[in-house]
């Protein structure tokens, strides 16, 4: 996204004056960049709530604590002490750096030293795991308590694993390793369950969607294996700020619990800024890119003194951006670097010199990929500026909890890059202040789901014919197994037979059903640079299309559909690729259905027959059509659940002139209703799709090579109604994972909601007559008659543009 | 509740329609209880086997060889004993060669497992067991085997029975296999771990030391031919014994369950020349 010259970089910029603090900075920055500025908004800091530390605590933990400087607790650690020892599950739900780790430290380290209680910690990401045994291992330290701890997971060597099995007190782990490696050996690790009586689980908020979904299926087999060694463990789990963290606590582990939620971490005010880059090119609708900005914001920042963080959405960006500051500050190369940059892919121990840095105030500015969201420590920061969304509200609120001390105001700064989803964002501020943190859900008896880990869960110990797994029993499954020919049952019992190791072959990340990998073959190389999910090659590996990778452009040269591999190459152009596909869907079943405006609203279980019939080619920033290829694939089929909005033909023939029109309607209403949908239910875009079609498969709608709608048969051929027949156009958003992955039932609950905010995204976009922000790319001619219709000739032509179809659609769909 | 939930609970309430009838197990009296019938709708069971590529299982085996050798000792464990003559130790044996001081012959049992694959972790099974001492000068082998998982924790508590506190084992590649694989069996039956503790002669570790580089590979079909000019014949190889037991459960011939037997008995036999072998060369 990088192919337009910055030509706004070199311009003035004001000098700082005195040090700021965040209040100041946003204040100078909204002064003489207003333009720029879509929002502003204040979150008011707090003052901390203390606590002493408990008398019930071991002496020894007491002392240790003092010596490394805590001499009491903020009130919701106190909180989560009374409430483990009370024996029941906690939920502790605070923001960044206010301090959870302590929440769970204390009451496993008692345990540890009273009981020789063990516990068992899962993290997300291998960096937090070896950050938390740093943390214990220094506490143990200073106070001599005895408390072993180990991190267990790849990396571990296999003769150190044996001694971690039997002497750890607490195993600081993953999810993967409980998966793959923990629970399908748990005879070796009997010690250990027999003596389990904590299992922590931090940054719960990220165990959402599919991973989410496969991570509470791992706790119930380990649930079932605690049971074996006759224990029940109890649960404290950790979130960051998200819609519903207690529900989703009780999800992953199926049980209730108590929840934390009032911090007792003082903190400053926090000033948040959106802003949106300068329109450079006024013709083209060009805007300076957000990496010029960001960059500039930056540089103000830590000219002003103050610590800033600075998240990038790709690891290339993270050098680009770190390169830049670099030349401003890092320029004399006899001082310490005052500039660092920070991702996945470094040395481990090149990103504990970093944090270290870091923390010790040494270092000025950092850039950082998501790696800094979750917990690592890294010290006091002023400023976190976001180059680009990074795709859910709870993200932006965490990363931006990454600033703030306990005195001193803070700033956020989010500046929006070109992409539909950021361009919505700014120009909506009041969503994102108003909006209440996305809800995390999960859906573990997604069926696919579930069968990986019934099996998974056969091989660690045999079911018996009424055993639960879940809240369901296992029987239906079982004989499914039985089948396949891995179960044999004798009796009532179902006893694992074949020579295969289940948990291999069930990855938690990914939907595994055979990736593709992307083979990179410039310049005679063979190299894989990425693996795509099986759902997203048809879409984005077809032949010709342009494959970004940190955000460099690759084309796809050949694509090996049965080997699960793409071919490409390096390759310089200044447009993407977006695949047509046609979806023809089929209605099942229908769980639920309401009126919604003149039609009505359902939600239910559908058939998905994707294809995909060529791509357009788009230009970087002004986002014209440029071009089509063909594409030719095997058809791709769901079974999937959905959520739909239909209109009856009287209301249409009411509404529209003719059926080219409403159909143009409906394609637009699809677009601004996928945007707002994903955004509602923190999907990834590709997770959640849409379609628009006749309700029974007859028919469904698609672009032609002009852009505009183009009904096709169920052969994907173009077709013609007959003019007495049934046309009832529908707009389909569907769970793009087999089986579904629960996001249609929620948008069906907000469905009120999305076609309001559908309205309001389109109402208020800038374009004039639809663009891909907002009722998707239009074709040429519908912009030529909303210009003829703005320049003067105020008739048809501006109420048949596409932003009027999609809107007339949409409120005829809007509850009255 | 989820949809995908308020679906599944509709189509299981949908189950209620009598199983079906199922055949008579060939070669046993009693019969499988029948399915339960199937709650899963036909689409989400087809979604299922596509995505999952399930093989349908060979159906029900019907064979008329279910001849299993031994007594049945209780329901599903077979048990065979034979004595030969074999060999003959000295009184004391020589175990420089496995840094171990010397072995009263009489102390040393030699053990062998047949499992249900090689995949490791807790699904893995042995279903049969062979073991052999010395016994009033001849040497006497003796071989567990279950034609029913129910009979795993009658074989493992017998073999535990064969087991002194002041046995020796005898294995190759029994320290990484055999003796982790049977301390997995008898936890998961809740049952003490009979090897624990016992000194182990693992032979495959002094083959390796003396052999490595000058053999093709030191397996022990290997050294039982260069040491004791053993040739097998009509020898089940080692990986198809989860087969024939699998097919043998599944209602199919006993044929090769039996050649497993075989071959199993001669592994034992070999143990004990190899160790021989080592214990004179000292």
């Amino acid at each position: 996204m990088n192919a337009l010259p910055d030509r706004h970089d070199t311009a003035a910029e004001p000098l700082p004056r005195d040090p700021a603090d965040g209040r100041t900075l946003a204040q100078r920055l909204s002064t003489r960049y207003a333009s720029r500025i879509t929002g502003a908004f204040v979150v008011p800091g707090r003052e901390g709530s203390f606590a002493p530390l408990p008398e019930d605590l071991p002496p020894a933990l007491a002392t240790a604590l003092r010596s490394r400087g805590i001499g009491q607790l903020y009130s919701h650690q106190a909180q989560a002490w009374t409430a483990s020892q009370a024996g029941g599950h906690v939920a502790i739900v605070t923001p960044t750096a206010s301090g959870k780790s302590l929440c769970y430290t204390l009451p496993v380290v008692a345990a540890a030293m009273t009981d020789h209680a063990k516990a068992l910690f899962l993290f997300p990401t291998k960096a937090l795991a070896q950050d938390q045994v740093a943390e214990l291992l220094e506490l143990n330290q200073a106070g001599a308590l005895g408390v072993k701890a180990f991190t267990f997971d790849g990396d571990t060597p296999g003769d150190a694993r044996q001694a971690i099995r039997l002497h750890g007190d607490i195993v600081v782990s993953n999810p993967d390793m409980l998966h793959q490696a923990i629970l399908p050996h748990h005879t070796r690790w009997a010690q250990f369950f027999e003596n389990l009586r904590y299992v922590v689980i931090d940054e719960v908020h990220s165990y959402r969607g599919v991973f989410g979904s496969h991570v509470a299926n791992v706790i119930r087999r380990l649930k079932r294996v605690c049971a074996f060694y006759g224990v029940r463990p109890q649960f404290i789990l950790c979130s960051a700020t998200i819609g519903n963290p207690q529900q989703h606590a009780e999800a992953l582990i199926e049980d209730a619990v108590t929840a934390i939620t009032e911090s007792g971490a003082p903190s400053g005010d926090k000033h948040v800024l959106l802003w949106n880059p300068p329109v450079v090119n006024p013709d083209l609708g060009l805007r300076a890119s957000a990496r010029s900005q960001t960059n500039r914001i930056a540089r103000l920042a830590i000219r002003s003194g103050m610590k800033t963080l600075v998240f990038a959405q790709s690891r290339t960006m993270v050098e680009v951006l770190t390169r830049y500051l670099k030349d401003v500050f890092d320029h004399d190369p006899r001082k310490p670097a005052r500039i660092r940059a920070y991702r996945g892919g470094y040395l481990p121990k090149e990103r504990r010199v970093a944090e270290r840095a870091m923390r010790a105030g040494s270092i000025d500015g950092i850039v950082s990929t998501s790696a800094l969201e979750l917990g690592v420590d890294i010290g006091g920061l002023d400023v976190v500026v976001l180059n680009g969304y990074p795709g859910s509200v709870a993200a932006t609120w965490q990363r931006f909890g990454r600033a703030g001390r306990r005195q001193q105001s803070a700033l956020g700064v989010l500046v929006a890059s070109s992409d539909p989803l950021d361009q919505y964002l700014v120009r909506h501020p009041e969503f994102f202040r108003d909006a209440t943190p996305e809800h995390a859900r999960i859906q573990p008896d997604q069926p696919l789901i579930l069968l990986d880990h019934i099996r998974c869960a056969a091989f660690e110990l045999p079911f018996s014919g009424d055993e639960l797994f879940g809240s369901d029993v296992a029987a239906p499954w079982l004989e499914l197994l039985g089948e396949e020919g891995v179960l044999h049952r004798e009796g009532d019992r179902w006893e694992w037979i074949a020579d295969s190791y289940p948990a291999i072959a069930v990855s938690l990340r990914s939907v595994a059903d055979g990736n593709f990998v992307v083979v990179d073959r410039t310049d005679g190389r063979q190299t894989i640079i990425a693996e795509v999910d099986y759902g997203a090659a048809p879409v984005t590996l077809y032949e010709g299309a342009i494959h970004m990778i940190q955000s460099l452009p690759y084309q796809v040269e050949r694509l090996d559909w049965a080997g699960r591999k793409a071919y490409v190459t390096r390759t310089q152009v200044d447009y993407y690729t977006d695949a047509i596909d046609y979806t023809k869907l089929k209605v099942l079943d229908c769980f639920d259905s309401a009126h919604a405006g003149a039609g009505e609203a359902h939600h239910g279980e559908v058939h998905v027959v994707r294809r995909v019939a060529g791509y357009k080619k788009i230009r970087f920033y002004s986002h014209e059509n440029i071009g089509y290829g063909p594409v030719n694939l095997p058809d791709q089929e769901l079974h999937t659940t959905a959520v739909w909005w239909q209109l009856e033909p009287a209301v249409l023939d009411a509404a529209f002139e003719d059926r080219q029109q409403a159909l143009d309607g409906f394609l637009g209403a699809a677009n601004a209703l996928h945007l707002v949908a994903t955004v509602a239910v923190m999907a990834a875009a590709r997770d959640l799709q849409r379609s628009v079609g006749s309700g029974d498969g007859a028919w469904f709608v698609g672009t032609d090579t002009h852009g505009r709608s183009q009904l096709r048969g169920g052969d994907g051929q173009p077709a013609a109604l007959a003019a007495g027949a049934p046309f009832m156009p529908t707009v389909y958003l569907y769970d793009a994972f087999p089986g579904g992955i629960g996001h249609s039932e929620p948008l069906f609950q907000r469905r009120e909601d999305l076609i309001a905010q559908a309205i309001s995204l389109i109402e208020r976009c800038d374009c004039r007559a639809g663009c891909p922000a907002c009722v998707g790319p239009v074709p040429a001619a519908a912009e030529h008659a909303a210009d003829a219709g703005a320049s003067g000739r105020q008739d048809t032509a501006a109420s048949g543009t596409p932003k009027a179809l999609a809107l007339r659609v949409l409120a005829l769909l809007e509850a009255a | 509740m989820s949809a995908l939930h308020t679906r599944l609970r509709q189509l299981r309430s949908q189950a209620g329609h009598p199983p079906a009838p199922v055949p008579v197990r060939p070669g046993g009296a009693t019969a499988l209880p029948g399915p339960t019938g199937s709650p899963l709708s036909d689409d989400l069971r087809r979604l299922l086997q596509r995505h999952a590529e399930l093989k349908r299982a060979p159906v029900r085996l019907d064979a008329s060889d279910r001849e299993v050798p031994g007594i049945e000792l209780s329901p599903g464990l077979r048990y065979t004993e034979c004595r030969i003559d074999w060999l003959q130790p000295r009184a004391i044996v020589d175990a420089t060669f496995a840094r171990m001081p010397p072995v009263d012959h009489r102390r040393l049992l030699h053990f062998d497992t047949e499992t249900t694959g090689l995949a490791g972790g807790t699904g893995t099974r042995a279903f049969m067991i062979g073991a052999a001492d010395w016994i009033d000068g001849q040497f006497r082998i003796r071989q567990l085997t279950i034609t029913s998982i129910a009979a795993e924790t009658a074989m493992l508590r017998r073999f535990a029975e064969w087991i002194g506190d002041d046995s020796v084992l005898v294995s190759y590649n029994g320290k990484c296999y055999d003796a982790p694989l049977l301390a997995t069996r008898y936890r998961l039956a809740r049952l003490p771990n009979p090897l624990a503790g016992l000194a182990h002669i693992d032979l495959l570790h002094p083959v390796r030391r003396h052999w490595k580089g000058q053999w093709e590979n030191c397996r022990l079909a290997t050294a039982e031919r260069r040491l004791l000019g053993v040739v097998r014949e009509d020898d089940l190889p080692g990986a198809e014994a989860p087969a024939a037991w699998l097919t043998y459960l599944r209602g199919g011939s006993a044929r090769n369950l039996r050649r497993v037997a075989a071959h199993n008995a001669q592994d034992l036999k070999s143990l004990a020349g190899v160790l021989l072998s080592l214990a004179g060369m000292a």
